[in-house]
């Protein structure tokens, strides 16, 4: 061996075409038909069936379709990191002048680029139909991010647990065991949304796991003000921390380092090594445990979502300017414009509602889409009826649907539900005491013209047929006689078969004293 | 000498695999013969660095191999072929002689011609891109002595390499180990003396962990004089050697 050769020799290892030798030959490849179907089934059609806004769709990338891409990619992972035991090819390996950690690091890297490609493609594709779908805004990536780190997280926890615990049953059951800190993680994280209000709803580590089902707390999340990226900051942060210590901690053992020649003491740590794996473990469990308590912290906001001091931007708690896109003619139906692809569907569905009582006291001008929780206080005191996406009204339609459902004749007549009731009761109508007998009597004949029946949220009527009609239930109005379903029944059917103009005459007259109580079932002709 | 041994042991447990044994071996073609359990593939273990000796002194390639960097240096001057080739079955030839060239940090541009040269040294060219799950167990043997000498190593180790070939192979697999010899130190550690006595220009034969016997494989066949035991004069020679080995533990 001349002086020349040696020197030649001290080239080091090409990580990449090792890694394309490996990319190439993972068993990752394998499982790309079952993650397709895990995301068809549980994250697009999940995507699909939500409103057309970036934040909802992003909601579903760290929802459960998150969990089984990391059980998924923690058990191929962990079948991958004992191939080395399977194959018999230790002995091999030790020989060779690369070391064990940056071999079994190649490895992993190959794992983590299939799992993470198949879940960013997945993400492509629920983004790239939004990018078709959605009239405004645009897709936030802290999400993503988050499910990114998170999948190669999972991926080194499972070679780590193959790698240290080498064997055939290994691979399903660290599967079974990530899927169980999931379920614990999540569950422990849907109960911190179960509190009766955003202020005393306080944060939990939990938050660090996948939450609410990848459902957000309501329909407008993102959409009047930003969606606070702090818990998926956090969650990086976490996540990213235990991919550090996963990916490190095999470089202080020498067992794994010498890829099955356990007995072997030649694996005596290198100190470069020792001093790498260190700082990532230290790192590591820096970051997450900066995430844990950072997490534990969190406040929610009902109009940002749950925000994290330390991590929290106070230009997200401003509203997003936005100018309403508006259809309709004399009768102006305005929303948000992430919700536009509605705004036919409640045009259509208002326009004949406010035919209906046109030109009667307090009757708006037109509509528009609040960022409210409620409905204004005194119906007939504004020249505007405003709606909110947040609320599921009184017709219990809300817009938990797809612009085309909308279009629908039940979420139609829901809309239609919604506008009469608040028209004639106010919002009482979804409040204690309720809606008086009298006022749902009206509202009933007005609906019944448009082909809408009775509200659910009507007390009567929500009970079984058969009591119904005798039970004498109340009305829940402490200032009216009890009335029964069929009491309010007869009086609906009598006002309306009046004529149009009879009605119409009536209602300019009485609809003062029907909104404020005064006028009883009896009075109603 | 690129191999050097000063009384090494090698024990598991209470079994010493490999008993005071000392060795300087330089560059050509080294027999190791013996039977079954006498610890040639724990010693061959050794010098690969899969194993470090329990006592006793290992120098290889003129380093010591229980420092971490001078083990680096000389795993990328080392072949290995182990009794029982681990391989992944997914992999083509090629891609599988590539990788083990990639691991003993091969100079990158270096690598396909040195992995084609393996290759074709084996006679495998045909094969190359043939997947190792499709291969006899013949032409896997071949595939890891292709990737043993991938690197062009300046030790090599083979432990059984001429398990499950053919005739003709065998006598290529020996025109090859000679050809390498030239310039490399090659330790064959075989049960087939004719192996031995065709290719090497040194033998040595173990026996419960000793070294009984060291020499040229014509010393060994002068041992089998008047010996009866062996349908040739080397095995003659082998049965010889053992039979007085066993003889001289036994007393």
């Amino acid at each position: 061996m001349t002086a020349v050769a040696l020197t030649q020799r001290t080239a080091r290892f090409r990580p990449a075409r090792a890694l394309r030798l490996e990319i190439k030959h993972n068993p990752g490849v394998w499982v790309l038909p079952l993650l397709a179907a895990v995301f068809y089934f549980n994250a697009f059609r999940t995507a699909a069936g939500y409103p057309p806004t970036w934040t909802l769709r992003a909601a579903v990338i760290t929802g459960p379709n998150l969990i089984f891409f990391t059980v998924i990619a923690a058990g191929i992972s962990a079948w991958v990191a004992t191939r080395e035991g399977r194959r018999k090819t230790g002995d091999l390996l030790a020989t060779t002048a690369r070391a064990a950690w940056p071999r079994q690091l190649t490895v992993l890297a190959a794992t983590v680029f299939w799992m993470v490609l198949a879940y960013l493609a997945g993400v492509a594709v629920i983004y790239g139909m939004t990018a078709f779908q959605a009239t405004w805004g645009g897709p936030p990536w802290w999400p993503v991010a988050a499910g990114a780190v998170g999948v190669a997280a999972a991926c080194a926890v499972g070679f780590t647990c193959g790698t240290l615990l080498p064997g055939r049953f290994t691979a399903p059951v660290v599967a079974v065991a990530v899927f169980a800190a999931w379920f614990i993680g999540v569950n422990a994280a849907n109960s911190v949304w179960d509190v009766p209000n955003a202020s005393s709803a306080r944060g939990s580590p939990a938050l660090l796991v996948a939450t609410n089902g990848g459902r957000p707390q309501d329909v407008a999340v993102g959409v009047f003000y930003h969606a606070a990226p702090d818990v998926s900051i956090a969650q990086v942060m976490f996540m990213g921390g235990v991919l550090l210590v996963m990916v490190a901690l095999p470089a202080l053992l020498p067992a794994a380092r010498v890829g099955g020649a356990r007995r072997s003491s030649f694996a005596a740590r290198r100190r470069w090594l020792t001093v790498v794996a260190a700082v990532g473990i230290a790192a590591g469990v820096a970051a997450s445990a900066t995430a844990f308590s950072l997490a534990g912290t969190a406040r929610l906001s009902a109009v940002t979502g749950w925000g994290i001091p330390a991590l929290h931007d106070a230009a997200d708690d401003q509203p997003i300017p936005y100018t309403p896109d508006c259809a309709g003619g004399a009768f102006a139906v305005c929303a948000h414009p992430a919700f536009a692809p509605y705004l036919g569907a409640i045009s259509a569905a208002l326009q004949p509602a406010v035919a209906e009582v046109v030109g009667l006291p307090g009757v708006p001008a037109r509509a528009e889409m609040t960022t409210g929780d409620t409905l204004p206080a005194v119906a007939g005191t504004t020249s505007v009826y405003q709606y909110s996406p947040k609320l599921e009204g009184v017709g219990g339609e809300s817009f938990w649907v797809t612009p085309a459902m909308a279009r629908a004749a039940a979420w139609e007549q829901g809309t239609q539900q919604d506008f009469i009731t608040w028209f004639v009761s106010g919002p009482s109508a979804q409040e204690a005491p309720g809606p008086t007998p009298a006022q749902e009597a009206v509202a009933i004949a007005l609906l019944a013209k448009l082909g809408a029946p009775v509200p659910p949220g009507y007390p009567q009527f929500s009970q079984p047929a058969s009591q119904s009609g005798s039970s004498g239930m109340s009305s829940g109005s402490a200032t009216q006689p009890t009335a029964t379903a069929a009491q309010i029944t007869a009086a609906a059917t009598s006002f309306q078969s009046l004529s149009s103009a009879a009605r119409h005459s009536w209602l300019a007259a009485n609809i003062v004293g029907l909104r404020s109580g005064a006028v009883t079932l009896a009075m109603i002709p | 000498m690129n191999i050097e041994l000063t009384d090494v042991t090698r024990t598991f447990g209470r079994n010493k695999a490999v008993d005071g044994v000392s060795l300087a071996v330089g560059p050509g073609v080294f027999g190791l013969l013996g039977p079954n359990g006498a610890g040639k593939t724990s010693l061959l273990r050794m010098l690969a660095t899969v194993l470090p000796p329990s006592s006793g002194t290992l120098r290889l390639l003129d380093r010591d191999p229980g420092r971490a960097g001078a083990r680096t240096e000389i795993r990328r001057r080392l072949g290995y072929l182990p009794q029982s080739l681990g391989y992944y079955p997914s992999f083509t030839v090629a891609e599988f002689v590539e990788y083990f060239a990639l691991l003993k940090e091969m100079p990158a541009h270096q690598v396909p011609k040195a992995v084609a040269t393996a290759v074709e040294r084996v006679e495998l060219g045909p094969r190359a891109k043939a997947r190792l799950r499709t291969l006899s167990g013949g032409m896997l043997r071949r595939v890891g002595i292709a990737q043993a000498i991938v690197n062009d190593p300046d030790l090599l180790l083979l432990d059984e390499p001429t398990a499950g070939l053919d005739p003709e192979q065998r006598v290529a697999f020996r025109s090859l180990i000679r050809d390498l010899g030239q310039q490399a130190t090659v330790v064959v550690s075989t049960h087939l003396v004719e192996d031995v006595g065709a290719a090497c220009t040194e033998v040595a034969l173990m026996a419960e962990g000793k070294v009984v016997f060291r020499g040229t494989p014509g010393e060994l066949t002068a041992r089998g004089e008047g010996h009866e035991v062996g349908d040739s004069a080397l095995e003659r020679g082998y049965s010889a050697v053992l039979a007085a080995a066993r003889k001289q533990v036994h007393a």
